[in-house]
């Protein structure tokens, strides 16, 4: 069944449709809420949330925004910088560590190999200096003032660098989006 | 107000909200500016800029959550879905007695004016009630979980009962609670569990004690004081029948968006 139809019939509030959804994006979206949150039993409360929240919201669904799976992600995203900015202490581990848990090895039979490539690819081919700024955006929530001290850079550049960053991953991405 | 064309400054704006750059300032009037001005260039390209940056995450190596996610997702769900499925159920079986009973009240006025048949009648009509407001309350309760409005936050268990968990349903409009406890062991004996609303300022304030099923599950349904702007949710182990303030330990604890 396609991602649009599941999205259609949790608008419905049919139950399995929300199940095989689940199934379907579960590890992308707990590999994007794992990488901001920082620990797995955090990540697992805020996961739950996620897929809530798409059940809750399948109604509203646009789907000239993107597809089903950028939505979800989008709402993974957004409820786990909450989830970290609701934290008393917020996570202080260096960009560059790993996850406690080793990721697996094999590929996400659900997400489409081309868009993974091209994903992968839009990354490798973005600048680090692009790279650095936009991560610390999406995967920490800082803002460009946050980001722009941390790395002792002026206000300026760092916003260039996140729209070149961002107009580089749009035109290599345009075709699956 | 909307704009013509596209200029460096607007593609900026767009990549920033799109990246999640902005201060919470910026991005508030900037979603406005996308939603009330309507205006179709900054949209345009802060859709694209979004859709591309909700594939990121794809870069990432795919993780397995553990198997009690989905119980815990789908758990509501299974309890909506018998309730969607069983309920109705329940509410024909209730509707027919309803109509059982109402017809038996008929019967009795008609054929008797004996003083014993019209005590009874009068039992079953109260009975009617009771399963009309039964009835009406449950309807309540189900429109109130499934609401947009509703706020879910789960509780985690704390020190000695690390399995606990709970998830609370916060209708705002309504400034109710629903609380659904799991895994959390009957309170010891002479003790009770006591449920608090924990404002950002002042002291907690009781949201009412109870105890728990032999399983571990209870249900606590109270309403929210006016006024509290709360922070959190707690329950506590506390004497039996609760005190003003908390004295005990946690037993769970969930902070509030």
């Amino acid at each position: 069944m396609e991602d649009l139809e599941l999205i259609q019939q949790m608008a419905e509030k049919n139950s399995a449709a929300l199940d095989a959804f689940y199934e379907r994006y579960k590890r992308m979206a707990f590999a994007l809420v794992y990488r901001i949150v920082g620990n797995r039993e955090d990540a697992e409360d805020v996961l739950v949330d996620v897929f809530w929240q798409a059940w809750q919201q399948a109604g509203r669904y646009d789907q000239s925004r993107g597809k089903p799976l950028a939505w979800l992600l989008t709402i993974a995203r957004s409820r786990a910088i909450d989830s970290v900015r609701s934290q008393t202490s917020r996570r202080t581990e260096d960009l560059e560590n790993q996850p406690e848990t080793p990721a697996p090895a094999t590929a996400d039979p659900f997400v489409q190999a081309d868009t993974r490539d091209a994903v992968l690819d839009a990354l490798r081919t973005l600048p680090d200096q692009q790279r650095l700024p936009l991560e610390m955006a999406y995967y920490q929530g800082m803002s460009h003032t946050e980001i722009a001290a941390a790395l002792n850079q002026p206000l300026g550049t760092v916003k260039d660098r996140i729209r070149n960053g961002m107009v580089h991953l749009r035109k290599r991405l345009k075709p699956y989006l | 107000m909307n704009h013509l064309q596209l200029t460096d400054e607007l593609q900026e704006q767009a990549s920033l909200y799109a990246a999640g750059a902005m201060t919470d300032g910026e991005r508030r009037e900037y979603a406005r500016h996308l939603e009330e001005d309507n205006c179709a260039v900054c949209r345009r390209e802060a859709e694209e800029f979004q859709a591309a940056a909700g594939l990121l995450a794809l870069g990432l190596d795919p993780l397995m959550p553990s198997p009690s996610v989905k119980e815990r997702l789908m758990a509501p769900l299974a309890n909506r879905s018998s309730a969607q499925a069983t309920k109705p159920r329940r509410w024909v079986i209730w509707l027919a007695a309803i109509e059982a009973v109402a017809a038996s009240v008929l019967l009795f006025v008609a054929f008797s004016d004996n003083a014993e048949l019209r005590r009874s009648a009068q039992a079953l009509r109260t009975q009617v009630q009771q399963l009309e407001a039964r009835l009406a309350e449950q309807q309540v309760q189900v429109a109130s979980l499934t609401s947009a409005d509703v706020q879910i936050t789960n509780l985690a268990g704390q020190g000695a009962t690390p399995a606990a968990k709970a998830r609370l349903f916060w209708d705002q409009p309504r400034r109710h609670w629903s609380v659904y406890v799991n895994n959390l062991p009957p309170a010891p004996a002479n003790r009770s569990y006591q449920l608090w609303f924990v404002p950002k300022a002042g002291n907690p304030v009781s949201a009412g004690v109870f105890n728990t099923e032999a399983n571990g599950s209870a249900v606590v349904e109270t309403d929210v004081p006016a006024g509290l702007d709360l922070m959190a949710a707690a329950v506590t182990t506390e004497p039996l029948g609760g005190v003003p303030q908390p004295t005990g330990p946690f037993a769970l604890l969930g902070a509030l968006n």
